[in-house]
């Protein structure tokens, strides 16, 4: 083996991809050759290098979802609740109606809406049935918390996740990124330095914490937890979801990623 | 959460495991796109337009566990679309520099995303796949439709080159 068959398998036998045989002759010739060997050292550094600058990029303006992504199914609790309650208020208006009774008379595509929308309501009604809201009191604040999972967190580990998504929040209405970065993982970290505005909110004086999930935990031990808050007295034009995943870190709970949901 | 679960759950319809998914993999698709492009706001644009094509087809993706592989293959391919358009356009100058990325790597990294990017085009894919979404051999050669032997040999050539460029003396120093 010459030095250019060995200089062009050294990416092969730096990724340990060349089969035993192959691999053993590069080392030999590497042990004989100072040249190659040099080569082969500076070749690896430029691989960890290039290895080193994949996560170095990071977008300025976030990528979004297109725009079908905010007219499509959504996955959060919140999001239920919001259509359960929007549904539970038409179809009273529904049923007063007395439908059967004046169905005849209306136009056809009306008609046809109005079975549509009783069709849903079964669906809807056991939606209602499977979520369970009750009020428990967190650092001394009054919040709803939806269950979402059967119980399997223990009481400590599923409140303390929730405080930290409080502690989190307020941290974030505050304006104190310091204070957001120590509640983080190195991840979070990175991303509130490179995106502070994400973070960082303004005002806050009437924030409410108004729904919040029990803490789930998935297989690899990342705690979810959603948190639905207004952030001023005007209850309608306020409203958001914030989704945390947080992990666990010694005794100590971080949070990993924070995402905004309408 | 892992990707496999997420692609499941966006799979099933929940936007925002899909946008935990863009949020594991934009930096090193954006870093992937750049190479390939080798403009920040090229790359800016294939990715978004590639993440569209993602979350539109996403219930195609028969194997979770592939997921990594297969968005780099629409990027791969937003990115050659948007070379092959450029190819067609006179170029008049360089855009103006407001970054379209903010960098979060060590001080002379750039350098070797600037080396990177004079490599020929089937390099800088090859590299890109490799190094910046850590792809193996058969998951590139299957983005690329061409054979492993092929990647291989692409590699150890790109890497070739690349160390030629940076090797002290030249001008450039691998950075480390």
């Amino acid at each position: 083996m010459n030095c250019s068959d060995v200089r062009d398998m050294l990416e092969s036998y730096i990724a340990d991809d060349l089969t035993d045989v192959e691999s053993a002759r590069v080392a030999e010739h590497l042990s004989e050759c100072a040249t190659c060997s040099a080569t082969y050292e500076r070749t690896r550094n430029l691989v960890a290098g290039l290895k080193e600058i994949a996560d170095a990029f990071v977008p300025a303006d976030r990528f979004v979802v297109p725009p079908a992504y905010a007219t499509g199914p959504k996955g959060g609790w919140a999001w239920r609740v919001a259509a359960i309650a929007a549904s539970v208020v038409a179809l009273a208006a529904v049923s007063a109606l007395s439908v059967p009774a004046i169905a005849r008379e209306l136009p056809l595509p009306v008609a046809r809406e109005i079975g549509a929308l009783e069709e849903r309501a079964d669906e809807l009604q056991q939606q209602v049935d499977e979520l369970t809201v009750r009020l428990e009191t967190i650092d001394g604040q009054e919040v709803a918390i939806v269950d979402t999972t059967e119980g399997d967190l223990s009481a400590e580990e599923s409140e303390a996740v929730q405080r930290l998504a409080m502690d989190f929040v307020r941290a974030q209405y505050a304006g104190d990124p310091d204070a957001l970065a120590a509640m983080g993982t190195d991840r979070l970290k990175a991303d509130l330095a490179a995106h502070p505005g994400d973070y960082l909110r303004a005002g806050g004086d009437g924030l409410t914490f108004a729904q919040m999930t029990e803490a789930a935990r998935t297989e690899d031990g990342t705690y979810l937890i959603f948190v639905r808050l207004s952030d001023s007295g005007d209850w309608s034009e306020s409203q958001y979801q914030e989704d945390f995943e947080i992990k666990r870190v010694g005794d100590t709970y971080l949070v990993d990623f924070m995402g905004m949901d309408a | 959460m892992e990707d496999n679960e997420l692609v499941a759950l966006a799979q099933s319809g929940d936007a925002r495991a899909f946008t935990m998914l863009v949020r594991h993999h934009e930096r090193s698709l954006y870093a992937a796109a750049y190479a390939i492009t080798r403009s920040q706001w090229d790359a800016a644009d294939a990715v978004q337009d590639a993440l569209a094509d993602a979350y539109v087809h996403i219930k195609g993706l028969r194997d979770p566990a592939r997921f990594g592989a297969w968005v780099s293959r629409i990027v791969v391919n937003e990115c050659n679309d948007l070379l092959r358009k450029r190819a067609r356009v006179v170029p008049m100058e360089d855009p103006p520099e407001p970054q379209a990325f903010v960098w979060d790597g060590p001080e002379d990294g750039l350098d070797l995303m600037r080396a990177v990017q004079t490599l020929s085009p089937d390099h800088r894919e090859v590299i890109a796949l490799r190094y910046f979404r850590d792809l193996k051999v058969a998951e590139i050669a299957e983005v690329l439709g061409c054979p492993p032997g092929t990647v291989k040999s692409r590699l150890n050539r790109a890497i070739g080159s690349l160390e030629a460029t940076l090797r002290p003396g030249t001008g450039q120093e691998v950075p480390r």
